[in-house]
Formats: structure tokens, sequence, C-alpha cells
């Protein structure tokens, strides 16, 4: 970047002084020339005014003679000396002569590399500006001119402040001064510059203060168009940040990590749901610091699961920050395979509390509503249970007042004493479970999933509703599949689930006049690993209308209903992977039928 | 009257019965086991048709139902038993709540209704009463029965005089009636107090009412 400058600095001085030098050597020659001629012509007139005297004066005068002789001799000795300072003269000119031609060519080709740079300063796509130390524009190149949309003259002159922005001039006098009271040093920076239409383009200048032969100081500056570079950076930038923002938005932090070499790479937002302090790159143990103890090591299995076989993986786990709180998070990575075959995961942690935590309160209020139907459909039932408690306490009442009498008689009969009280507990112990299931039903207690058998829930239900299918006029027919499997389930919601299609499928039936109104439980093992449990009705049957808003909250077709019980059915069915059907029979009536996951034991939860 | 049995021992000659119909084996157990403990004979049923089925003995007996059976109400078997001319009196076990179905039981002959769980001596005073209430009439019946069948032994002059006589008429007034000698009615009146078993005269006017034939005469 220096040389363009280089050339500023030495083209303004660099003209005359050449062409000078060498008509005075020129000179320096000819005069040499003439004091020799003068030297051998002052000899010849030595000698002739010698031989005149002599002739004259006769031998005489030897003692003159010796001087003229003396006189010649140093004449003599001079020309001698002359001849060979003229032959030393004439090499020496030789060499001048050679010299200058070379001087000549130099000065040549130093012009014409002069034009040359001129041209290239000129037209170089770099703008050059030369400014005083009040700003004042002493040369422009034409390229730097028609940049900014003017001809040299409508800049020179004139302030460089011109050609920026308003907001932008502070800035420009502060480098400026920085440049003035560091001379000599480059400095550089990044700057809009205004083209005489107004539009803006960025530059980088590099400029440097020298002192002039004059001791002004002048401001040379070079800059080049980077509005290019500047866009792209901008447009780098700004997606940069957009993706930044996403990142923040959706409260998803992205990652690398390179196996090989445990390096971690983290973005902004992870840094952010971690809780960490931005760092170049992360380490493994400190992600694992990190990680709610309780899912440490599982979490822990993953990554090394992945480090092991490279192959993408998602897991959800929490965190446990330092103040305490708890996030929950959701990591996925792919795995990359780079060039040199080193495995590279690329992933994404989202910080999924939020979501956690709205999944959490509609499950409490999906729970809750739940409750409530519970509840309300074992009002509903009241008279059912009180019958179902009513029935033991009948035969715990009798068998007391037996019993009694055995031990009253004259000879206490003991034998049958014994075996009443037994029936007393058998029967108190029944009445117990009664109230024990319906007390269950009741109670608020959410999601507890454990491994158990449908036919049983089943049967825990039927014998709360015996009542209620008999004032209804229903009979009940129970295909329970004798060998079924397991499901992972709930058994309060299951039973609320049986319970609701029962009731739903008794009610279905009131109106049936005209033939028996047989309500049919079935329970079938299928083939896919599923456990179908179907509930068939021969009442009113389904609307075609009405199929698409059978689940709706709120939707009903009954007086009295509240129109939650399918709804909540479905919730259930789907919370325990399942899913729940309605379709009309073939025959009147309809077939409610939802299935369940048969349970393995290998299931990991 | 050198009948060695009296219509009024007629039933009381063998144990009276008490039934249990219930579907619940707990409840039915229980009943047994309290019938048993003051000494009645008792046998249990889970269901109408099994009762039925038992062919009750002509004992004294009650039928202790569970108002709600499976597919047959204790009322629809309340119905059956009386056109099958089966008068066991019954006793109603109830849940509660179900006061609409009392009444149609008590209005269709129930003898009583207990509201489960009842008191043992409710029961038992209820079991009492029912068993003496069919005592009863089975003994009305038995009377009655050997009445009619002393009765259809008389020859038709003979219940001619018998309703003429028990009617309040005097043998003269019968005698005109009927067209033959007051003598004649004197002799036909001896042989009906002996054939109908009769002490008195009062004693025939009952056995007349008995059979109901106040309103036979011709």
């Amino acid at each position: 970047m220096l040389s363009p400058l280089v050339v500023v600095i030495v083209w303004p001085r660099s003209a005359g002084p050449d062409v000078k030098s060498a008509a005075m050597r020129k000179q320096t020659l000819k005069s040499w020339r003439s004091t020799e001629h003068s030297l051998i012509g002052s000899m010849v007139l030595a000698l002739l005014a010698a031989a005149c005297t002599w002739f004259v004066l006769g031998p005489a005068i030897a003692g003159y003679l010796v001087a003229i002789v003396l006189l010649i001799g140093l004449l003599l000795a001079s020309l001698i000396m002359m001849r060979v300072l003229a032959g030393a003269r004439r090499q020496m000119e030789a060499a001048i002569e050679g010299r200058a031609t070379a001087e000549q060519r130099a000065i040549e080709a130093l012009r014409e590399s002069e034009a040359q740079w001129k041209e290239v300063f000129e037209h170089n796509p770099v703008m050059y500006f030369m400014v005083d130390a009040n700003g004042v524009v002493l040369s422009v190149n034409s390229f730097g001119a028609a940049q900014l949309g003017y001809v040299v003259d409508e800049l020179r002159g004139q302030s460089v402040l011109k050609v920026f922005f308003e907001e932008d001039r502070d800035l420009v006098l502060k480098s400026v001064d920085v440049c003035l009271t560091n001379i000599g040093q480059t400095h550089s920076w990044e700057i809009r510059k205004v083209r005489k239409d107004g539009s803006a383009l960025w530059v980088r200048e590099n400029a440097k203060a020298v002192r002039q032969l004059d001791n002004r100081l002048i401001v040379l500056i070079a800059c080049e168009d980077i509005t290019e570079r500047k866009e792209a950076e901008n447009a780098l930038r700004q997606s940069e940040s957009y993706l930044a923002e996403a990142q923040r938005l959706s409260h998803t932090g992205s990652f690398g990590w390179r196996v090989a070499t445990s390096e971690i790479v983290w973005s902004e937002e992870t840094f952010r749901i971690f809780g960490y302090d931005k760092a170049p790159s992360v380490t493994l143990d400190k992600v694992a610091q990190r990680i709610h103890p309780d899912d440490r090591a599982r979490a822990q299995q993953t990554i090394d699961r992945a480090s092991r076989d490279g192959k993408d993986f998602n897991h959800e786990y929490r965190l446990l920050m330092p103040n305490g709180s708890v996030k929950y998070v959701h990591a996925t990575a792919h795995a990359v395979i780079d060039a040199s075959g080193d495995i590279e995961f690329v992933g994404a942690v989202t910080d999924v509390t939020a979501s956690k935590r709205a999944e959490e309160k509609l499950h409490e209020a999906q729970a809750e509503l739940a409750h409530v139907a519970r509840v309300t459909a074992l009002g509903e039932l009241a008279a059912s249970i009180a019958h179902e408690v009513n029935q033991p306490l009948t035969a715990v009442v009798a068998n007391a007042a037996a019993c009694l009498r055995w031990l009253n008689r004259e000879t206490p009969n003991l034998e049958e004493a014994r075996s009443t009280v037994e029936s007393i507990i058998k029967d108190g112990d029944r009445a117990g479970d009664v109230i024990q299931r319906v007390r269950a039903m009741v109670s608020t207690t959410a999601d507890q999933k454990v491994q158990l058998h449908v036919n049983e829930i089943i049967n825990e239900v039927i014998t709360l509703l015996q009542h209620e299918l008999f004032s209804h006029g229903v009979s009940l027919r129970m295909e329970l599949a004798p060998t079924l499997g397991s499901v992972l389930g709930d058994r309060i919601q299951l039973q609320q689930v049986v319970l609701n299609l029962v009731i739903n499928g008794i009610e279905a039936m009131q109106p049936v006049m005209d033939r028996p109104r047989e309500l049919v439980i079935r329970t079938v093992q299928a083939k896919d690993d599923q456990i179908l449990v179907m509930v068939r009705d021969c009442g009113i049957g389904l609307a075609v209308e009405n199929a698409d808003r059978l689940y709706d909250a709120f939707f009903t077709t009954k007086s009295g209903g509240m129109g939650m019980g399918l709804s909540i059915c479905r919730s259930i069915v789907e919370s325990h992977g399942g899913r729940l059907s309605a379709s009309g029979n073939v025959g009147p009536g309809a077939t409610f039928q939802f299935s369940l996951p048969l349970y393995q034991e290998d299931d990991s939860l | 009257m050198g009948r060695s049995t009296s219509p009024r021992n007629v039933a009381s000659a063998e144990e009276p019965i008490v039934y249990v119909v219930d579907d619940d084996a707990s409840v039915r157990e229980a009943l047994r086991n309290l019938f048993r403990s003051v000494g009645l004979r008792v046998e249990v049923f889970g269901s109408a048709p099994e009762f039925l089925q038992s062919k009750p003995p002509d004992v004294a007996s009650c039928l202790i139902l569970d108002i709600r059976l499976p597919r047959q109400s204790g009322l629809d078997f309340q119905t059956d038993l009386a056109k099958a001319g089966i008068h066991t009196p019954i006793i109603f076990m109830t849940g509660h709540g179900d006061i609409p179905m009392t009444v149609r039981a008590m209005k269709a002959g129930a003898v009583d209704f207990l509201t489960k769980p009842f008191r043992d001596q409710d029961m038992l005073d209820a079991v009492t009463a029912a068993i003496e209430r069919d005592r009863n009439s089975r003994n009305e019946a038995k009377i009655h029965s050997d009445l009619r069948a002393r009765f259809v032994t008389l020859p038709a002059r003979e219940r001619e005089v018998m309703a003429r006589v028990t009617a309040g008429l005097m043998n003269k007034q019968s005698a005109a009636e009927i067209g033959v000698a007051e003598i004649t009615v004197k002799i036909h009146r001896g042989h009906i107090m002996r054939k109908m078993a009769a002490k008195s005269l009062a004693d025939l006017v009952r056995m007349a009412q008995t059979l109901g034939m106040q309103g036979d005469a011709p």
C-alpha cells in the first residue's frame, strides 16, 4: 500500500535538476579544452621570443639564454603535462560522456516510469488524495474524483470534508489529526464517503502525514472502495445477527463437536442456555457439570454412544443452574464425517423449559378436568356405589347378629360363631375395597404409570356399575381375552376411560324399547403389540354429521351432558400411546374402541 | 269330630321354611346364617328360576326377595309367582332410593319390605309374621278344601236343605219351599250335620259362609 505513496512523494520533485547537470558537464569540458589550447600557444610564443633574443643579442647573453631555455623547458614540461592531462581528460571525458548517456537513459526511463506511474496513479482503482493540514485537497487522482462523481478540479482546493457525511466528519478530522501528530506513520480506517449524487460508498483509507521540502505538512491518503466487501460483511453480520436473534428468540443454540479433538464450539445462545460466559471453546466436562445430577448418567451415556458410533442423536435432559433453577433442554445432533475421516457433530440445543412448563400446566389442567369429570361421573353413580357398599354391609350386619345368637345359645356354638366372624371380615373387606376404589377415582393423584392388566381395570369399573346397568335395564356381556399382556398405565385414568365408555353405552341404549339392551365389553390382544378394548352398545348409534365432533370438548348430544367425556378419554388414551376410535355397528348401535401398547419388559422409559 | 287332624294343625306339622333369593352370595349366606342361628329352616337361591325349579314343599314358608335381581326384577318375579298360584308371602329387601318399587311391591301383596342393611330383629319379626300369615292362610285353605270336600259328598237335596237352613229358614219354611214334608227336612238336616262335621247350627252356618253359600240359595 505504500508504493503508490512513494510514487506520490517522488513525482512532484523530479522535474528539471537532471537536465541542468548535463548542461553543466558540457560547459566544463569546453573550458578544459580552451585552457589546453592557450597553454600550447603560450609555449610557441615563448620559443619564438627566445630565438629572436638569440639573433639580436648573440651568445653573449648566454645567461638569458639559459633562462629562456629553462622557460622553454618549463613550457615543454607544461605541454607534456598538458598532454598527459589531456589523455586523462579524454578518458575522463569519455567516462563523463558515457555517464551522461546513461544518465540520459535513466532520466528517460524515469520519465517513462513516471508517466506510467502517473497513468497508474490517475487510473488505478485507488483514490489518492493529498490534503494539507487544514484538510484542503491539494490533489486527487482522476479515478478518485470520478469515483466520487466529481472531476478533479471540482475537488482541488476544496475541503476534503466535502466528500464525507456530515455525521462522519468529526471522525475524519480526528483521524487526520492522528496522522498529523504521528508524522510518517501510516494509519488506516474504514469510513463512508459521499458521492456528488449523495450516495454512499465505503472506503478503507490509508494515510500518512509527510513534511514537504518547504516544511509544510501534507497528508497523503490512498483509499480503496470496500463497499462490496462492506456490504458482504454487513450482509454476513446481519445474517449472523438474524441468526443470533433467531437463536435467542427460539431459545435454540447451536454447537459443533469434533470428537477426535474433544473440541466443542458453542453459539452465543448455547452459552446463554448453559449459563456460561462466552468462550472460544468448551469441554465436555463443563457440559456435564451443568446437567442435572439425575440426568447426568443418562446424558453421558448418550454422548458416549454417539462418540463411539458416530450416529445422529437426540436427547432431552435437565440443567441445574447455579441459582438452583432447572432448565429442560433438548439436544439434537447430526454426525458429519470431515475430509480427514473424523466425526464431527453439528447440532442444536433448545431450551424447552417454557414448553415443558406449558405442557405440565396443560397436563395439570387436563388432569384437573379429568378429575372433575370423574367426580361428576361418580356422582351420577352414587346410587350404584351405595348399592355396592350396601351389599357387604348388609351381610356384615346380618352375620354379626347371627354370630351373637350363636354365642348367646345355652351352649354357645363357637364353630358357627367363628365361621360367621370370618364371613364378616370378608364382607368388611369387600366394602372397604369398594370405598377404596371410589376414593381412588376421586383422588387427584396424577399420572402414576405402572404395569397393569386391562381386564382387571374393566372388572373394577364394572363392580361400580352394576346398579347403573340394572337400573337402566342393560345386560352386560363380558368377552375378556383370558390371556392378555399387561400395559403400562395409570390405573385411575384407564378406569375413567372404561367408565365413560360404559356409561355412554348405557345412555345410548336408553331410548331402545324394542330389543334387549345389551352392552358388550371385549378385550383382544392384537398382532401389532396392541391391546384392544371394545365397548359395543346397541343404542342409537352415531350420527354421521357428528362423527367429526365426537371428541370435541363440550360437544354433546345428551341433554344433561357436559360433553367432556370423550374428549378426556381420548387425551388419556393418547397420553398412554394409544388411540380411541368410534364406529357404527353393522346392526344398531356403536362401538368405541381404544388401543394400548403392550408393555414390554425392556421398554426403557 | 273323630278326625285326628284338626284343620289348625295341618301346616304346623312340618317345619316352616324361609326362602332367600338374592344374587349376592354374601347377603345370601349371611341370611342363611342368621336364620340358622335362630333355628329356622332356610333355603337360599341365586335367582328366581333356581327357586322355581326347587319345587318348594307345601309347608308354611316365606320368601325373602331382593327387589333388584339380575335379568328379572323381584317385582316381575312376584307377578309370576302369583300367576303360578304360589302365594308364599314375600318380604322384599330394597336398597336406598327404591321407594317407587317398594310401593308397587306392597300393592302387589308383599307382606313387608326391609331396607338393606336391616336390623336382624326386624328381619326375624318380619319372617315370623310372614310365616304365621302363611300358616294361617294355608290353614284356611286347608279348612276350605276340607269343607268343600265334605260338601261335595252331599246329595243335591241335602245341599238345597243346607242352603235354606243356614240361610235361617225354619224347617217348615224350608220344607214348604222345597215341597217336601217337614220331617224329611229334619232327616236331611241330621245327615248334613254329620257329613259336614258341624257341632251346631252356628258351626254349619260359618261353614256355609266359608263355602260362600249365602248367595247360593236357589
